[in-house]
């Protein structure tokens, strides 16, 4: 594949956190190819580094070595100015903890990335309308992030990641503070997504939302272990696992 | 353990870990206290001073000038001396109105007193270096002989005449230097003079040889030294061609040097204090959450709302009484420079209990201020809510976001982190404004018209009461300024930590670096520019107030020019602490925040 074809492109990264012999690699020599419109879940338990490798795809950390590409750019030599004007184009991410804006309202959440993109406030808000009308967040735009529910919440956060149109969604363990309600909400609208084309990269230790991917990577001591390229449709194995087939 | 034991490990404890915020709160209340301290002093040092020259020179309670000479108003004075209330007398003596040149050409006008060899009884100079008077030589007024740069051996020139200079000596029976004339020449107007002492003979040899201006004086002494006001109305119609003037108005012209320098002080302070208030008030509430926890922590433990409210202000209140002594002992060093700008007065002066109690209650006020809002909440929140209390929530403000909105960036996140403290904000633009408004004292001070103390009005002797002036409010400036670029500093640090999981999302959705640092510090910048503009008509009303009549306002491109100093002074200051907050990694900050 061309570096251009891919979405995201990783060569022998490597992270290592502390120094001498509390010197921990959390990433150790990683290679990656993500393609444009796959969805790809990242599995592994706590601590393997699955959350330092969605950082360094994003370009929130720095790696201690290799290459990262992200929409057939270099990214790990850039100046973290250039990384902000990346990521704005580019990348857009969910947290666990979703981390909004508490003070700004549901609305206002999801046009900040236009904003700081200099679109402008019209084009931002009419943006942001139609994202949480797709997250079928309408009826709450105008809510505080403290007046919703956990599954809302991230649902505003998915709406936010999407205000720039970017290339590739990081989600770091999207479902990890939702109940099984929101989960299957999360999951609906993550098949949505892979549906439209959207590339994805789910960190995540809930196997139903690894079982939507296209392709599921196993993590262990920073090191991928496992590369499976899953059958059938995410549509299928989503409906599968909510119970709406037949 | 008992409970003071425990309140004071507690407190010590909680100090180690935040040097910088001990460190602070000590400098703010050491500054205001000992300014205060200061201005509280000067009427005390300044009377303390006087007294003990009057004692040591054996001041008159009363001196009599006559602007006339010859039989009548020797027989006029004389008179006075048979008044069975006056115990003692000296003179009549002559008072020759001359000019003084010193070897290197500075002159001024000189008052000559016409004095025996040997001092008599009633005001007898003290000599603090040479000899007394002694034919063909002249005795020099400390004070006078300071601002001359003129010492014993020197000569000098009186009405044509060089004189070598046989001593230097300090009177009560005239005022400090440059009120020595008491009296103009034929009983008008004085103008700036010096003293000098020659014998009677030289004296009456110097104003005969050119025809020079003369008033004769008697000095008095009173059965009562208080009852000056009564001999006065006593005498008033047999002494119209006379002026007696009492040793309380001596002492009170004494004070005319530091008319203004009580306002700078006293103002001073409290424009001071008001900084260390806001300064520390705002470290406090940037750890609130923090004391918040630490009194849930406690209260779980079984300590009483009572022991924790103790806990709390006794590591304000130990610092800020650390601070007041530390004030009070630089107040004590420096009082007599701030309150005897000249050399006229002898003697020393400490500080009495009601000035020491005043800057105490200064002192615990700053630290009462600063910590009453955290203490408060810390006794009244449930134990259980304070273990999980979370930062400061924000207002939802859909209209300031809204209009954020349509502007850049660092704007938008300036406005919006405003926003999110606006009390912040509103300290930060009285710290600012408080700046300012001594900035244009300041400049005020300088632009007034001043006559020199040399000869015409010549500032070849420089004005000492408008130099005193100036210097001291230079001082307060800097030391205001001082407290304004910590509170500065602290301000921008405490948004940055507090916005800090806002500013990492904001990274995270594409804000640079950059966008972060100028919006913190446009955060500040908004505010300060607020300040700067009220501070500038605050400092000209203010000093309206106070200022003479006829006083010279600055040039407005020059208050223009300081207050937008000011605004740039802050956008530099924020800066750095912007610029280190931006650089904190995203991912470590959004980690942390998730835990």
């Amino acid at each position: 594949m061309n570096v251009s074809d891919a979405a995201v492109r990783v060569r022998g990264l490597v992270k290592t956190h502390g120094r001498g012999q509390s010197r921990v690699r959390a990433v150790d020599e990683v290679d990656l190819e993500v393609p444009r419109g796959q969805t790809l879940a990242v599995m592994g338990p706590s601590g393997c580094g699955k959350s330092t490798l969605l950082h360094l795809l994003g370009g929130l950390e720095r790696p201690t070595g290799g290459e990262v590409w992200v929409a057939g750019r270099r990214i790990d030599t850039l100046s973290e100015r250039a990384l902000a004007r990346m990521r704005r184009r580019s990348v857009g991410f969910v947290f666990q903890a979703f981390h909004l804006v508490e003070e700004l309202s549901a609305a206002e959440n999801v046009e900040l990335p236009a904003l700081l993109a200099g679109r402008s406030r019209r084009q931002a808000r009419r943006r942001a309308n139609l994202l949480l009308e797709r997250v079928g967040l309408a009826a709450r735009a105008r809510h505080l992030p403290s007046q919703l529910s956990g599954g809302q919440r991230q649902r505003v956060a998915v709406a936010r990641a999407l205000a720039n149109d970017p290339l590739v969604v990081l989600a770091d363990e999207p479902t990890g503070n939702l109940d099984t309600t929101a989960s299957l909400d999360m999951l609906r609208i993550f098949e949505d997504l892979r549906a439209a084309g959207q590339t994805l990269i789910i960190v995540t230790h809930d196997e139903r939302v690894a079982a939507t991917a296209d392709r599921l990577v196993s993590m262990r001591d920073g090191m991928f272990v496992d590369d499976t390229r899953l059958a059938g449709t995410g549509a299928g194995r989503l409906g599968g696992l909510i119970g709406l087939e037949g | 353990m008992g409970p003071t034991v425990l309140v004071v490990r507690l407190a010590l404890a909680d100090m180690r870990r935040h040097k910088i915020q001990a460190a602070m709160l000590l400098l703010a209340v050491t500054v205001a206290t000992a300014t205060m301290t200061l201005g509280l002093s000067l009427r005390g040092v300044n009377d303390a001073l006087y007294e003990q020259t009057r004692a040591a020179t054996a001041g008159p309670d009363l001196v009599a000038l006559s602007g006339e000479t010859g039989p009548a108003a020797t027989s006029a004075l004389a008179s006075l001396a048979d008044d069975p209330e006056v115990t003692a007398h000296h003179g009549p003596y002559r008072i020759v109105y001359a000019d003084l040149t010193t070897r290197d050409s500075t002159s001024s006008p000189v008052v000559v007193h016409g004095f025996a060899e040997t001092p008599g009884a009633l005001n007898r100079p003290l000599v603090t270096s040479g000899h007394w008077v002694r034919p063909g030589g002249t005795v020099l007024e400390r004070g006078f002989a300071t601002a001359l740069g003129a010492g014993v051996g020197d000569h000098v020139t009186i009405a044509g005449r060089s004189y070598p200079v046989v001593g230097i000596a300090v009177t009560a029976a005239t005022s400090i230097y440059p009120w020595a004339a008491q009296i103009g020449p034929y009983g008008g107007p004085s103008d700036y003079t010096g003293l000098a002492w020659m014998t009677r003979a030289d004296a009456r040899a110097l104003a005969s040889s050119r025809d020079l201006p003369v008033t004769t004086a008697l000095d008095l002494k009173l059965r009562d030294p208080d009852a000056t006001g009564a001999f006065i109305d006593a005498h008033r119609a047999s002494t119209l061609r006379m002026n007696l003037r009492s040793w309380q108005s001596t002492a009170e012209q004494d004070m005319v040097i530091l008319r203004n320098t009580q306002p700078i002080l006293v103002i001073g302070s409290w424009l001071l204090g008001f900084l260390a208030v806001t300064g520390v008030a705002a470290l406090a509430a940037g750890r609130a959450v923090e004391q918040t926890r630490r009194a849930g922590l406690l209260k779980a433990v079984g300590a009483t709302p009572g022991l924790i409210a103790t806990v709390l202000l006794t590591e304000y209140l130990a610092l800020a009484l650390i601070g007041d002594a530390l004030g009070l002992v630089i107040a004590r060093l420096t009082v007599p420079a701030a309150a005897s700008p000249t050399a006229s007065r002898i003697g020393a002066a400490g500080l009495t209990g009601p000035t020491v109690a005043a800057a105490t209650v200064l002192a615990v006020a700053v630290a009462v201020l600063s910590t009453l809002r955290p203490t408060l909440r810390a006794m009244r929140t449930a134990t259980v809510t304070a273990l999980t209390t979370t930062a400061h929530q924000p207002r939802h403000r859909p209209r300031l976001t809204a209009l954020s909105a349509l502007l850049p960036t660092p704007l938008l996140l300036g406005l919006r982190l405003t926003a999110r403290r606006p009390g912040r904000a509103v300290l930060q633009a009285c710290s600012t404004a408080t700046t300012v408004t001594a900035i244009v004292a300041l400049l005020t001070l300088h632009a007034q018209p001043e006559r020199g103390y040399g000869l015409d009005g010549s500032s070849v002797l420089p004005n000492l009461r408008g130099e005193h002036d100036r210097g001291l409010m230079l001082a307060v400036t800097a030391l205001l300024i001082a407290l304004a670029v910590v509170n500065t500093l602290t301000f921008t640090w405490t948004t940055a930590m507090e916005a800090r999981a806002n500013m990492a999302i904001a990274r995270t959705l594409g804000a640079t670096p950059g966008q972060i640092t100028a919006g913190l510090s446009l955060a500040q910048l908004l505010p300060a520019l607020l300040g700067a503009a009220i501070g500038t008509p605050l400092g000209a009303g203010l000093l309206s107030l106070l200022a003479a009549p006829n006083a010279v306002e600055p040039p407005s491109s020059r208050l223009l020019a300081a207050a937008l100093a000011t605004v740039l002074a802050t956008a530099a200051l924020t800066a750095l602490p912007a610029r280190l907050a931006a650089r904190v990694p995203v991912a470590q900050t959004l980690s942390a925040e998730t835990a």
